[in-house]
């Protein structure tokens, strides 16, 4: 009979292998067997590629056969954001303009990935080019909630953590610019880390905002969040913005307890209007548990985070304006085939190419940047974000962590935010100021309400994700939250 | 034509021009972000990769020996050193452009201020400001199809190469203080050559490796306010910089005094037409929404790193110039022109070395000046590609030094030397050239000439001095033209006047 991927660790597997209790290979084919009941109800991805994971399991169970020590990793199915290019994959970002787009080479972070020893299942549906809080902007259609299939998954990528949650696959990779794996993580009941930025190198993963960008796991434990990051993270040198320091294991001291860490409640956030007082009342509950175990409890406030949502939606369309100029139907990607000059063709190919949101957000991006708004526009988010800066590093000197929900409410009917950008855009209220100041920053399942998970946020001080891992495993230990959804229980 | 009007028009009118001069650094064994090659021509697209070609995903990462030639140059150039400066991204489509946006800078170049003092034959030198000197990576190169002479009008498509995209390009900027063509010439031969002389570039114009843009206006002597300026681009070399700011020149003032305007626009140089034109395309008001490039953090630069640099420059074309005047006591042109050429300066300095040292660097200088230049130019060969060696000339040049042979073999022993690479010692044996300095040979061979020729000895004593020239035949001739001259002279001169 085939392995259950949802109760199966990345731990397990590798030991497992290791051990000769099961193999490789045998990992694809539940991955496989999962995806053939729930993928059709679920679509978390783009593009399934069993040929790959075949082929990398194959190698996993030669060195299993041969008795060789396997990589930390090894044999685990894992997804990958569909931003993030793989040879012999199709790197889509969910966009018509890139729909045949083949990767000709490796991101460096799924580079690390497969070097551990995972088997790449497939690629992710996403928001298009990870513009979106739903996954509800993809060019191929929306990735549904496995905890609720009416409801989106969160976004931008949604597929990713969807993919995790309904056990297609054991741990996967999104990106996160200002709350795209944190706010799905904690709609999906997973566990969603986004790292320092700096930590884990950019190349290869197709840009939204570059200053803001940065790669991250999911997973359905904190210990596996631990693993995957000791993979990814390290100096790259194709990515001129990633930090070299000594390697470390992100899982070492996961288990130390939070006796004597000084964790604070971002009161003026936590008490934000439009903040369901039920998501209030589990990170409350949550945190008093922290106390109980040991930890110092106190309040802080972040007043210049209210501004970091306008901010936000300044630096990041206008990095994204430039970004994506390339998608320009001249090298690769979808160009009209009549065009009766450059510029028809520029403008049509682009027009047909991007989806609503993308086009909403290159425009935005192209005003805020152009000569005459700039200073009033990039030049005064560019002082918020320094502002926001200042305010982290005042709360890091008093607290080892800090806490509020990931997401103002649990997950959203599908269609229900879609034609109010606004009321989108607030969804990632509690994340964005994370991205704006570069700190790291985890989403740790804690409570469900009517049947749907709630995450908790930890952030924490540049490189300091030892900490916030420290903090995950407690709340996990001390939760009572399953994160397998009935749907896949049902199915099992 | 309009070159002849020039000095006419620049006594009613005053000349502001200001140059653009993008320096490929193609020393650099990389591109500016990416580890592909850096070399001219070759097959269309070979040289690229995922990140100069701008493929989704890849990141650039900045070449740190190009932030540092570009620092050179600036240090070379008197310019201050940013203590920060940054990338910025310059956001505008273009199909040669892989990301559809340059990544240059803006408000934090590496180097600003700095001049150049222009040398003009005769008169004052002239300073030249330099506003800036910043880095930016070069474009891809597009070619037109199926219109006429590859221009874009009447193409049916348009082809892309990306080897040249991704290439470091260094961009200078000068103050509007240049006043004539000629100073416009100089100053851009004086930059190329501190450029060759840092190794930062081969600065080859034809082939695009130095690119010269100029902006020109013309006033009226004495009016402070700049009129409107045209940009003129599409200048291959020198020579045609001159012509095509003299032709613009002329142009501009043409027009103002026929109670026109002159348009702000860029015009083209044509150099077969010897004219410029408007490039009439649609001209687009470009707004290039710069802001600071991302994908890269700040540059910080300490004192140490900067002094280090400046520690490092070698010896720059001025200071090389006063040097070959003081050390070997040359004529000005004679060390303008040695120092002027790198090469050839460096062929000088190892023969003067080897021929003895610094006195016999005036004996050396004509000889690399005069038949060593010729026979360079006759066989269109590079100082170190001749056979005659800096070692084998400087021997001749001692040959002749100690009398072993006269001026006037050597230039035959030369010739020999070039001919069959020989050294000036084999061939002086093989053609029995040795020079004849022994004085009781001469004094015989003397004494024998004025015995036959009683008559002229009267009329040179008598005060015809001019027949000396005929007596020092005549011994020479006797001699197969291997008597030393000098000593001819002057056994002869002793002789007669007895
Ligand atoms: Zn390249």
């Amino acid at each position: 009979m085939t392995a259950d991927l949802s109760l199966l660790t990345a731990r397990e597997i590798r030991d497992g292998i290791e051990a000769r209790d099961f193999t490789a290979t045998e990992m694809v084919e539940a991955s496989l067997s999962r995806v053939s009941t729930v993928e059709g109800d679920v679509h978390a991805f783009n593009q399934i590629t069993p040929g790959l994971a075949f082929a990398a399991a194959a190698r996993i169970d030669a060195m299993a056969d041969a008795g060789e020590p396997l990589p930390p990793l090894a044999g685990v199915p894992t997804a990958f954001k569909d931003n993030m290019n793989l040879r012999g994959t199709n790197t889509t970002c969910s966009s018509r303009i890139l729909q045949d787009y083949e990767s000709v080479y490796d991101c460096t972070a799924v580079r690390r990935m497969l070097a551990a020893g995972v088997l790449p299942v497939g690629k992710c549906n996403m928001d298009e080019f990870a513009f979106g809080s739903s996954t509800e902007n993809s060019a191929f259609g929306p990735t549904h909630n496995p905890w609720d299939l009416d409801r989106v998954p969160g976004g931008s990528s949604g597929g990713s953590a969807a993919a995790v949650s309904a056990g297609m696959a054991v741990l996967s990779l999104g990106s996160d610019t200002g709350g795209s794996i944190r706010q799905p993580g904690a709609l999906t009941g997973t566990v969603a880390m986004k790292p320092t930025y700096g930590r884990v190198s950019r190349f290869g993963i197709v840009a939204f905002a570059s200053s803001l960008d940065q790669i991250g796991p999911f997973s359905k434990t904190v210990d596996e969040c631990g693993l995957a990051l000791n993979a990814i993270c390290g100096k790259d040198m194709l990515d001129a913005t990633s930090v070299d320091l000594p390697d470390e294991d992100f899982t070492s001291g996961m288990r130390e307890g939070v006796q004597g860490l000084r964790i604070g409640v971002v009161r003026d956030l936590l008490e934000l209007e439009g903040c369901d007082p039920r998501v209030r009342d589990a990170v409350r509950a949550t945190v008093e548990g922290l106390e109980h175990m040991g930890a110092l409890v106190g309040e802080v406030d972040l007043p210049s985070c209210q501004y970091g949502m306008p901010a936000y939606y300044i630096i990041g369309p206008a990095e994204a304006s430039s970004n994506l100029a390339r998608f320009d139907g001249i090298r690769y990607g979808h160009r009209v085939p009549d065009a009766e000059d450059v510029m028809d063709l520029y403008l049509r190919s682009r027009a047909e190419g991007f989806g609503p949101e993308s086009i909403r957000r290159i425009m935005l991006g192209t005003y805020a940047l152009s000569a005459g708004y700039y200073d009033a526009y990039y030049g005064q988010a560019q002082k918020v974000r320094t502002l926001i800066i200042r305010d982290f590093e005042r709360a890091f000197a008093d607290y080892d962590v800090l806490v509020t929900p990931t997401t103002p409410t649990t997950a959203f009917k599908l269609g229900e935010k879609a034609a109010d950008p606004v009321s989108m855009y607030l969804s990632d209220v509690f994340t964005i100021p994370v991205n704006l100041a570069g700190i790291p920053a985890v989403s740790v399942p804690c409570a469900s309400i009517d049947g749907l998970p709630v995450g908790i946020q930890l952030m924490g001080a540049h490189f300091n994700e030892s900490t916030l891992l420290r903090v995950g495993y407690a709340i996990e230990s001390m939760s009572d939250f399953d994160p397998v959804p009935p749907l896949v229980k049902t199915g099992v | 034509m309009s070159k002849d009007r020039l000095p006419e028009v620049l006594e009613k009118w005053e000349a502001v021009i200001g140059l653009e001069i993008h320096t490929e650094l193609t020393t650099l064994n990389t591109k500016m972000f990416c580890g592909c090659p850096v070399a001219f021509g070759g097959e269309p697209n070979t040289r690229v990769c995922p990140v100069c070609l701008g493929l989704p995903g890849a990141l650039p990462v900045p070449n740190a020996r190009a932030i540092e030639s570009t620092i050179l140059a600036g240090l070379a150039l008197e310019c201050d050193i940013s203590s920060w400066s940054q990338f910025h991204r310059k956001n505008y489509f273009y199909p040669d452009m892989p990301k559809d946006y340059q990544i240059s800078q803006y408000d934090r170049p590496f180097c600003v201020g700095g001049h150049v003092d222009v040398e003009m034959d005769g008169a004052e030198s002239v300073r030249i400001g330099i506003t800036r000197i910043h880095l930016e990576e070069d474009t891809g190169k597009m070619v037109h199809v199926g219109g006429s002479e590859g221009r874009i009008a009447g193409a049916t498509h348009s082809l892309v190469d990306f080897n040249r995209a991704g290439t470091a390009l260094m961009e200078l900027v000068s103050e509007p203080d240049i006043r004539t063509p000629e100073q416009a010439r100089r100053f851009a031969s004086q930059l190329r050559l501190v450029f060759l002389t840092l190794g930062v570039s081969d600065c080859n114009m034809e082939e695009g490796s130095m690119r010269v843009d100029a902006n020109v206006s013309v006033r009226p002597h004495g009016q402070a306010e700049f009129g409107a300026k045209a940009e003129v681009k599409n200048m291959n070399s020198f020579k045609a910089l001159h012509d095509a700011l003299s032709y613009e020149i002329v142009r501009q003032a043409d027009e103002l005094e026929a109670g026109g305007t002159v348009a702000q626009e860029t015009r083209h140089w044509d150099a077969g037409k010897k004219r410029t034109s408007s490039l009439r395309s649609k001209e687009f008001a470009h707004d290039y929404r710069y802001f600071p490039e991302p994908d890269m953090v700040p540059f910080t630069f300490d004192d140490d790193f900067i002094e280090g640099l400046r520690a490092s420059l070698p010896e720059l074309p001025d200071a090389r110039r006063a040097r070959y005047a003081r050390a070997y006591a040359l004529p000005g042109n004679d060390a303008s022109v040695l120092s002027s050429d790198l090469g050839l300066g460096a062929y000088f300095e190892e023969a003067v070395e080897a021929a003895g040292g610094p006195e016999m660097g005036k004996a050396v200088a004509n000889w690399v000046l005069g038949d060593f230049s010729a026979h360079l130019n006759a066989e269109a060969l590079l100082p170190a590609d001749s056979s005659v060696t800096p070692r084998k000339l400087a021997r001749l040049v001692q040959l002749v030094g100690d009398g072993t042979i006269s001026g006037k073999q050597a230039k035959a022993v030369f010739a020999e030397m070039v001919a069959t690479g020989e050294k000036p010692r084999q061939i002086i044996e093989r053609l029995g050239m040795q020079q004849v300095s022994d004085s009781g040979a001469i004094e015989a061979v003397v004494d024998r000439v004025l015995a036959a020729n009683p008559e002229e000895v009267e009329g040179y004593r008598a005060g015809k001095t001019g027949l000396i020239g005929f007596f020092v035949g005549a011994v020479m001739r006797e001699m197969g033209g291997q008597g030393n001259p000098a000593m001819v002279n002057e056994v002869l001169k002793a002789r007669l006047g007895g």
